[in-house]
């Protein structure tokens, strides 16, 4: 990897440019846009999300009757900025959603790495938990966990963090068997390396492709997650807000101010739908058989 | 084989074991059920007398060991909130889950099949590319924004559908369709691609130099091998779907199922109705992942004749 | 597609044209509605029942001793189960029973059904059953039999409100033999009779309970062998529909023919409809915001009343009501009668006042926690955010934390919303069962009271002179209004939407939520 020049990543970006198809090129532009527009939301938001004016509820976007000057697509139902808060929530569900998948990555990483070195009652345990995860239903979980402990952006974070531990965990193991079966590891460990540096020298480099698929794949799953928890109400405490909240919240005004949710609800599919081809592409790219989920 | 079967069955008992047990200390440490369902007003006396009443006194442990006496001699306690044998609660709304399952299933199956297959078939043409956007876009919507656009289109609006319980067949028309876009979706792509991995295999190629038509071939033998692959997904989805992917639908369209009855028990912290579903559920789980492995081994002669 | 569509529409149209020509023709409505309800009760008891929830249900299958006219606002007291009462020494009243009542298994309704149905509350010995009755009913000792249709009812100490006391939903009369027969021994009533009454219960109203299914359906059929006027409908369905969008659209397809909860950003878009109308009133209860006189960040009274003056509850009326709620200045409510004091200013906004308040108070800056149910409040959750910008106006750094757990027993607790609802036309019955010495808000350990708040509490609750009584209220508000525990925010406008041939609306005099489907309260219109 560090023996790699300068040149060849953007090499490599340009020939990934060249080969993709219109699908995939259009859902790049538009995880670069939301990217950009999540992270430049306290720049290019018009107001506050959270200032309320209770005067201007219920405002409709521009081109409409009772238009209010600025709200461009419209008040909420405390005279909110929709767009604003359309920003903002983009900005925390992606930032939740990203926290979330690092964490699992991490978990489910180092589980998987042990479970494939150290084999026996530790990997019997590791895997034993994974069946567990796999055999009740993550979003049950979640809602019980947060209904009892109640939400708060601690606890989501755990819970998105460890709603898809057990995939990369299963890929992990799977793929330091594989490695550690090979020849050259025999080799290894006959000239004396112990298991982490038979880990770190010859097992990383073989998973991170599939890992970074897997990664951008959870992602996308994570944001459905984060979504529907928060549309339950059970997601972050108003008034902050995430995407999914604000059309949970929104939803008893659908028949009246539907803008309150389309905005959030086209940023979730926007969102979902561009990290989602994106994960396949590279998936096709990387040639890794993923199965299961 | 019976090796085997013990194995799994033995894996399967712990498992149960755990989940009983984490619900149980998950259910107990979060608080007391009377400050949610009784708290409006009570003095410290009036809550002893209810602690008393519920069987919530004694210490945690004294109550786990009632629990799970409770539950080997098959008495799961009554709930609550509505002094009623929990079995009983949890087998009323059984059914009406069941049912929306099974015709979200029957959807996927008909659509996602021949979609995956053509999208395979067609894999260079736009009519590749278009089924497959498609199931992008149905795996990037959330089933509670398909159910909340549906309701404001078609019942709202055009006065089309009901959206209301589960009286008559209109009423399974849009909770069926909000909650299988997404396994349509998944369904979908794993046809697709479980068939690209079998057309290019060998024996399809002697299949078609035998002069056998290219649809006999890809009906007959590639979908009976790409079955294999499709089958374990379709497990997988439908333990998923069966415990909590419709808690949104059911109660978007007031279905009366399993999924609001388990996160209402975990709101109003009626334990015993929690307990007794999250165990039902984990068990439906468990054994459609079983029945799905069985399968699995059927369908595949590989496995088949390498176990037997 | 879109061809289909507008085929499809017209021809819907077409078929309901029809239905309507139909009915209208034959001068028959179908006697038999759906009602679709926010929340369906779990259990049906009216004896430990209070919740906003179940107080929906037990007026059209229930009866009381005495009966007040619920259209009007001033109690009118009407023979009900009893013809006739009197007191017969400052201790006991005495009731004529009605001959002739039947209950809807078939049982004739004698004294002794009503002697149990008093005693399991007056000297009560399940759980449920205690705790109701000790916030309301202490000073009832226990009803006697005298003859199989006379029944006397003696209290502790002399009771000035007595008609009141027994027109309450938790002294509604229950059959003795069928309760006692329900579980173990039939002689005997023991906890599991009372437990299988509330998933099947029997009382003596126009309409019987037919079928219920606990949190999702209730159905009532008419009761032929009722004594008195028979009731209007046939059959009346109450089903849940939890959401607010689904509870309309479900009015506009026709599934429900009444549905309540309706919040008042909705009321344009039912009445826009000309096959639909709404109907409401600002509702015997007011949404209240407490705070606990206890937490060690709030025992500084100052800081508690420029929580409560810094809220500006007539814009929270103005911007989230339309106007339709009532801003109260004091614990009280119209329907007191000759105890309605408006003239008292217990409550009020005044943003310069609470920053001088905060200002010489032992405040810092301390983060306030203001806990609010998600759904359970119409616009509850909406009102708690406004309210945090007006704490931030005034320098009160606020933080809400929506929650379904009741966190009222919490010491932890600071502040929270929650309701006080007019349980009887009595400030007894609404600021009285919570803020009681030893009562629950004491209990709960959010409130305090000593030997004098006691001393103006029995004059208040016991003395037989109305000015008395008015008087010792004033008093009471005025170490409220010292020492806050409580804000009452304002009485919510409940509305209810339904179709434009059914003729109802919440009655003046009755408790509130009550779904009055009795004669005289409802009326299907012809064609």
């Amino acid at each position: 990897m560090a023996a790699l020049s300068d040149t060849a990543p953007r090499r490599a970006v340009a020939t990934l440019w060249i080969e993709a198809n219109w699908i995939q090129r259009t859902a790049t532009l538009l995880a670069i846009f939301l990217i950009l527009a999540a992270v430049l939301a306290p720049l290019i938001a018009p107001f506050d999300p959270l200032k309320q004016s209770l005067i201007s509820r219920l405002r409709p976007p521009i081109g409409f009757d009772r238009f209010k000057d600025g709200f461009l697509l419209g008040t909420d139902e405390l005279g909110r900025d929709v767009l604003s808060r359309t920003l903002y929530g983009l900005r925390l569900t992606l930032g939740l959603a990203l926290v979330g998948a690092c964490i699992g990555l991490f978990i489910g990483g180092t589980l998987g790495l042990l479970a494939g070195l150290r084999r026996g009652w530790a990997e019997d345990v590791i895997m034993g938990a994974v069946d567990m995860q796999i055999a009740v239903p993550f979003t049950l979980v979640a809602l019980l966990v947060l209904s009892i402990l109640g939400s708060s952006l601690p606890v989501m974070i755990c819970l998105l963090g460890v709603a898809y531990w057990e995939q990369y965990a299963r890929i992990v193991r799977g793929e330091v068997r594989k490695v550690t079966e090979m020849p050259f590891i025999e080799a290894a460990r006959a000239s004396g390396g112990g298991p982490r540096y038979i880990a770190l020298r010859h097992v990383l480099p073989n998973i991170v492709s599939p890992l970074v698929v897997q990664f951008t794949l959870s992602l996308s799953n994570i944001v459905i997650l984060e979504s529907t928890l928060s549309f339950l109400g059970l997601g972050v405490q108003p008034p902050t807000a995430t995407l999914g909240s604000m059309v949970g919240y929104g939803r008893d005004y659908m028949p009246t101010a539907p803008w309150m949710v389309i905005a959030p609800a086209v940023a979730i599919i926007l969102l979902t739908f561009s990290v989602q081809i994106l994960g396949d592409w590279l998936r096709d790219r990387a040639d890794v058989r993923l199965q299961g989920r | 084989m019976t090796l085997y079967v013990l194995r799994t069955l033995m894996k399967m008992a712990l498992t149960m074991f755990v989940i009983i047990s984490l619900v149980f200390f998950a259910t107990r440490l979060s608080g007391s059920p009377l400050d949610t369902f009784l708290g409006d007003g009570l003095t410290q006396e009036d809550r002893d007398l209810m602690i008393e009443y519920f069987g919530l006194n004694g210490s945690i442990w004294e109550q786990y060991l009632r629990y799970l006496r409770g539950i080997v001699e098959g008495n799961f306690g009554l709930s609550f909130l509505e002094r009623r044998p929990v079995a009983e609660i949890v087998a009323e709304r059984i059914w009406p889950s069941f049912q929306l399952l099974l015709s979200a299933l029957a959807l996927t199956i008909t659509l996602a099949l021949p979609l995956g297959i053509l999208a395979a078939l067609y894999r260079t043409s736009w009519v590749g590319s278009a089924i497959m956007a498609l199931a992008f876009v149905g795996y990037a919507v959330p089933n509670f924004v398909i159910a909340t656009f549906m309701v404001l289109i078609f019942a709202f609006s055009l006065n089309w559908l009901p959206v209301v319980g589960n009286g008559t067949w209109a009423h399974f028309i849009m909770p069926t369709i909000a909650m299988s876009g997404v396994l349509i979706a998944a369904l979908t792509r794993f046809t697709r691609n479980a068939m690209l991995d079998v057309l290019g295999q060998d024996f399809m190629r002697t299949a078609r130099a035998k002069g056998l038509p290219e649809t006999v071939v890809i009906l007959k033998h590639g979908l009976r091998n790409a079955g294999v692959t499709v089958l374990s997904v379709l497990g997988l989805q439908i333990a998923g779907l069966a415990a909590a992917g419709n808690v949104v639908v059911e109660a978007i369209f007031s279905w009366p199922g399993i999924g609001e009855l388990l996160v209402n028990s975990a709101i109003t912290r009626d334990y015993p109705v929690l307990q007794f579903g999250v165990i039902t559920v984990a068990g439906a789980v468990i054994v459609i992942n079983a029945l799905t492995d069985i399968a699995y081994a059927y369908a595949d002669p590989r496995i088949r004749l390498g176990n037997a | 597609m879109p061809a289909l569509a507008i085929q499809l529409e017209t021809d819907m149209k077409k078929l309901l044209l029809t239905t309507a020509a139909i009915l209208a023709a034959s001068g028959a409505v179908a006697q038999d509605i759906t009602v679709g309800a926010a929340n369906v009760s779990s259990y049906l008891d009216p004896g430990r029942d209070h919740s906003n929830v179940g107080s929906q249900f037990y007026y059209n299958a229930f009866d009381t001793l005495i009966e007040r006219d619920h259209s009007k606002l001033d109690p009118v007291w009407e023979p009900a189960l009893a013809t006739e009462w009197a007191q017969i020494d400052d201790l006991t009243m005495e009731f004529k029973l009605r001959e002739g009542v039947k209950f809807h298994n078939g049982e004739d309704m004698t004294a002794d059904d009503v002697v149990f149905s008093l005693n399991r509350m007056y000297q009560a010995t399940f759980a449920p059953y205690v705790v109701r009755s000790k916030d309301r009913l202490s000073n009832f000792a226990e009803a006697v039999k005298i003859d199989d249709y006379t029944v006397q009812i003696k209290v502790e100490r002399p009771e000035p409100l007595w008609e009141t006391l027994v027109s309450l939903q938790q002294v509604m009369i229950i059959p003795e033999e069928y309760t006692k027969a329900l579980s173990g021994d039939p002689m005997v009533a023991e906890d599991g009779d009372f437990e299988a009454f509330s998933l099947a219960p029997v009382g003596t109203g126009p309409y019987a309970i037919t079928e219920f299914t606990p949190g999702e359906k209730v159905v009532y059929g008419r009761f032929d062998g009722f004594w008195g006027e028979a009731a209007p409908l046939e059959k009346a369905t109450v089903i849940r529909i939890p959401e607010t969008a689904s509870r309309i659209t479900a009015l506009k397809t026709g599934e429900a023919d009444i549905v309540t909860n309706i919040a008042p950003d909705q009321l344009d878009l039912i009445n826009a409809d000309a096959n639909l109308k709404t109907e409401g009133s600002a509702t015997a209860l007011f949404h209240v915001m407490i705070m606990n006189v206890n937490h060690p960040n709030l025992t500084d009274p100052k800081i508690r009343q420029a929580m409560s003056m810094s809220i500006d509850r007539d814009l929270l009326n103005e911007a989230l009501w339309l106007g339709k709620a009532v801003v109260p200045s004091t614990h009280t409510m119209e329907e007191m009668g000759a105890l309605h004091q408006p003239d008292l200013t217990t409550f009020e906004y005044n943003p310069e006042m609470a920053k001088e308040l905060l200002a010489s108070s032992s405040y810092n800056g301390e983060e306030i926690v203001f806990d609010a149910f998600p759904v359970y409040y119409t616009n509850g959750v909406l009102a708690a955010q406004a309210i945090m910008e007006m704490w931030a106006e005034v320098g009160i750094n606020g933080k809400l934390n929506v929650t379904d757990e009741w966190t009222g027993n919490d010491p932890e607790m600071m502040s929270r919303s929650w309701s006080n609802p007019m349980y009887f036309a009595d400030p007894f019955g609404s600021f009285g069962v919570m803020w009681a010495p030893e009562g629950p808000s004491e209990g709960a350990g959010r409130f305090n009271t000593d030997a004098e708040y006691a001393e103006m509490w029995e004059r208040f609750r016991f003395s037989e002179d109305v000015e008395a009584r008015k008087a010792a209220y004033v008093e009471l508000m005025d170490r409220i209004k010292q020492d806050p525990p409580v804000l009452p925010l304002y009485r919510p406008f409940e509305s209810w939407g339904m179709q434009k041939s059914i003729d109802w609306k919440p009655q003046p005099g009755h408790i509130p939520y009550v779904l009055d489907f009795r004669a005289g309260s409802i009326s299907l219109a012809e064609g």
